[in-house]
């Protein structure tokens, strides 16, 4: 009996090899901070760097197998796999920008920054555990733990009232959402005595559930996931808190934690409330289990979300603040990709995180840039930057033409893979605005860049000079942007043979 | 009515009373007195449910040490003797009204859903039973709570921390 | 006997008030023990259930809900400290540089 637990949790371990270096890694990069940081200020950014390819290396070897572990707590499938690579890209272009960020250099957080590197990994592996969970209890967890390390992130540095500010509201929102989400797990333990996403679905077929509870306690769950991914009625902090956090955690939190919340959303949905003894005609749809309206308000919630965050985005003046909506905006389009209940949707939502991983990381580090030169964020010290930073300047008009969508970038490939699998699921009215969206958001992207290149060039001010690293930064984040744009089979099967989920069709 | 029942209520009132005190109090301090006994009434109506290991837990970790931790926050927070500790309100009339309709809402459904409703399971200390899933199924998410307190324990310190000023 | 569904009527009243003064209380501090009754109110319910269906899963997930809202409150008091310090006020609709 026990020889037989410890075969059987060496064999969960040795798959779970990308969570256990993550977890030393944190460890190393606090201990080795305490040790010579004062010497190596940087120590803690290249422990971290290490620790992320060490786990790269074994979510590679881990890619293409499928099953669960830990006594069926988690599962390593294709599909979780595929976001762990989006996590650890993204915490890798994270630490690189906050090596060069101006906020952590020159202000308090400058002498907390081993810690900084600390909570980077612990959302990292908070974000791992949510795109492997099955269980409610994990996916619980698991939130929690990238919920609290992003409130710390936010606040990171003290001295700016901003920042402070900023992870107050986080937690005040994190803690009641989190609070009717787990109200809503309570509902959905009441009715089936479950707790496994596998077990619950099992139940719901076999031995019946009363719709009415099953919807109000899925709108319950859906207010911590809509949290997590800024949809619109859960988004009030999402502009707070992505103006007043420092701008690596902003853009660290527009990818990493969005793209958690929407891992754990697609799995716990396809997972428990569809019938999957029910074939529908169209190869890999999901049928929703009787009398459920799971598609009427998962389009709601999209349709809300991206006309709301596009609508307010027009009237900001702040860029990060306007990235934010923007960010409300893209959660919005991905979606789309979730309300095609079909697996064409979630191949084309991997597409479209791979897409906005690069773009939206590289405005972010644009913004960053110019912030740290001009002092600002504010719209108006772009008049004329293309005069001035001309490099940049082409850059960032690209990531913001990628974000409206437009060819020839990455961007566009993910628009077009979501809105080709809304119409071919016949939801025209959602894919309608969808489009007008895009041309509401194409108003604000193109007015930063007419800033740049149409505002008063003669103004006289010197130009800004980049050192060859943020070039470097900026090259690694824009080729993908616009290679991706034009030669994407890969990318799209890649993507495609990722949506395989443990133990779902 | 059995004293069973009677203790039922009497918790019932206990725990609802002192938490309608810990919303309503003007004076913070009364807050954080009357969510020590909404905390023990719970506790109590834990034990009426055969959950023994819980309802320990409960006054351990709420009690022990959440409702310290508040009260602390009140005490560095507040200069006690100085200024009257006032709270006050906003924006009560849409508050009501929404969470009334949320309230209606699940009020009914919990009303004409049919839960199991007979208490014909015999627990004999729940202590072991949980003891022993901890170890074994849920084995992971243990290991990961103890990463959660990890984190929240050096992010609080490292927040409230105050910063050595080098002039 | 008395039936789960009092219970359940119980921590629906218990969280009710819980998110009615998360909503009205301008306290944040107040505002962190109205979070508290919410969850509380929740491991109510699931201790509950737990009970009447028989197996301890429910109260697995209290245990941790438990850990959960220790880490929360803990990480919450120690960002009100770290206002107070700057402002001198724990009223959250005083903390306005960021429009709400």
């Amino acid at each position: 009996m026990e020889e037989r637990f410890i075969i059987e949790l060496t064999q969960s371990l040795k798959n779970f090899l990308p969570e256990v270096s993550l977890t030393v890694t944190l460890s190393l990069v606090i201990l080795l901070d305490l040790i010579f940081g004062r010497r190596f200020k940087n120590i803690g950014a290249f422990v971290s760097l290490a620790g992320l390819v060490v786990t790269l290396f074994f979510t590679i070897k881990q890619y293409g197998g499928s099953y669960q572990i830990f006594r069926g707590m988690f599962v390593v499938d294709p599909y979780s796999t595929f976001f762990k690579f989006v996590f650890l890209l993204s915490a890798f272009v994270i630490v690189i920008f906050s090596l060069q960020s101006y906020e952590l250099r020159e202000t308090s957080a400058r002498r907390r920054i081993g810690e900084y590197y600390f909570f980077i990994l612990s959302l990292t592996l908070g974000a791992f555990l949510m795109a492997g969970s099955v269980n409610l209890i994990m996916m619980y967890l698991s939130l929690e733990l990238v919920s609290i390390s992003s409130y710390i992130l936010a606040g990171y540095i003290k001295e700016s009232e901003r920042s402070s500010e900023a992870s107050m509201k986080y937690v005040i929102y994190g803690a009641l959402s989190s609070g009717l989400m787990i109200y809503g797990i309570s509902l959905v333990y009441g009715l089936t005595g479950e707790l496994n996403i596998y077990a619950i679905n099992a139940s719901f077929l076999s031995s019946g559930y009363s719709p009415i509870v099953l919807m109000i306690s899925l709108v319950l769950i859906l207010a911590g996931f809509g949290y997590k991914i800024s949809a619109v009625p859960f988004h009030y902090w999402t502009p707070d808190v992505y103006e007043g956090a420092p701008i690596t955690v902003t853009a660290f939190l527009s990818v990493s934690s969005k793209a958690a919340g929407f891992a754990m959303l697609v799995r716990f949905l396809k997972a428990s409330f569809i019938d999957r003894t029910i074939t529908l005609g169209i190869e890999g749809a999901w049928a929703v289990i009787q009398g459920l309206p799971l598609t009427e308000i998962v389009a709601v919630l999209s349709a809300l979300t991206m006309t709301v965050g596009n609508i307010i985005a027009i009237w900001q003046n702040n860029l990060k603040r306007m990235l934010a909506y923007s960010s409300i905006a893209h959660a919005g389009y991905i979606l789309m990709g979730v309300v095609v209940m079909q697996n064409l949707g979630i191949s084309a939502m991997l597409i479209y995180f791979l897409a906005y991983l690069f773009m939206n990381l590289g405005a972010f580090y644009c913004v960053m840039l110019v912030a740290e030169k001009t002092g600002s964020e504010d719209i108006e010290v772009y008049k004329g930057l293309g005069y001035r930073a001309p490099f940049l300047s082409i850059v960032f008009t690209i990531f913001l033409v990628s974000l409206t969508g437009i060819p020839p970038t990455f961007g566009f490939i993910g628009k077009l893979y979501l809105f080709s699998a809304l119409i071919n699921a016949k939801v025209i009215w959602l894919a309608v605005v969808g489009v007008l969206n895009s041309v509401v958001s194409l108003y604000y992207y193109i007015r930063v860049v007419r800033n740049m290149f149409l505002g008063d060039p003669e103004s006289g001010k010197e130009p800004i000079n980049f050192s060859p690293a943020h070039i470097v930064v900026m090259l690694i984040l824009v080729i993908p942007t616009l290679l991706f744009g034009v030669y994407f089979t890969p990318i799209v099967n890649f993507a495609q043979i990722s949506v395989a989920m443990f133990g779902l069709r | 009515m059995s004293l069973f029942d009677v203790a039922f209520y009497v918790l019932a009132f206990i725990t609802v009373g002192s938490a309608i005190v810990v919303v309503s109090s003007r004076n913070i301090i009364y807050s954080a007195f009357a969510l020590l006994f909404t905390f023990f009434g719970v506790a109590g109506l834990y034990v009426l449910l055969n959950a023994d290991f819980i309802a320990v837990t409960q006054v351990l970790i709420y009690v022990g040490g959440i409702l310290v931790l508040i009260i602390f926050g009140v005490m560095l927070t507040t200069k006690v003797f100085d200024v009257p500790v006032k709270t006050e309100t906003l924006h009560v009339g849409p508050a009501i009204v929404v969470t009334g309709a949320i309230m209606g809402t699940l009020f009914g459904v919990i009303l004409k859903t049919k839960w199991f409703d007979i208490l014909n399971v015999q627990w004999d200390g729940t202590t072991k039973k949980i003891g022993e899933r901890l170890m074994t199924d849920f084995l992971l998410p243990f290991e990961v709570a103890s990463v959660v307190l990890l984190v929240a324990l050096l992010g609080a310190v490292i927040i409230a921390r105050r910063e050595r000023v080098k002039s | 006997m008395i039936p789960l569904s009092w219970y359940l009527f119980l921590s629906l009243i218990l969280f009710t008030i819980g998110v009615l003064g998360v909503l009205i209380r301008r306290n944040a501090i107040v505002i962190f023990m109205c979070i508290e009754l919410m969850l509380n109110s929740v491991n109510l319910a699931l201790v509950g259930f737990s009970s009447y269906i028989g197996n301890e899963i429910g109260q697995m997930l209290v245990f941790f809900v438990l850990v959960v809202a220790a880490a929360e409150v803990s990480v919450g008091l120690a960002i009100i400290i770290a206002i107070f310090r700057n402002r001198l006020t724990v009223n959250i609709d005083e903390i306005n540089l960021l429009k709400w």
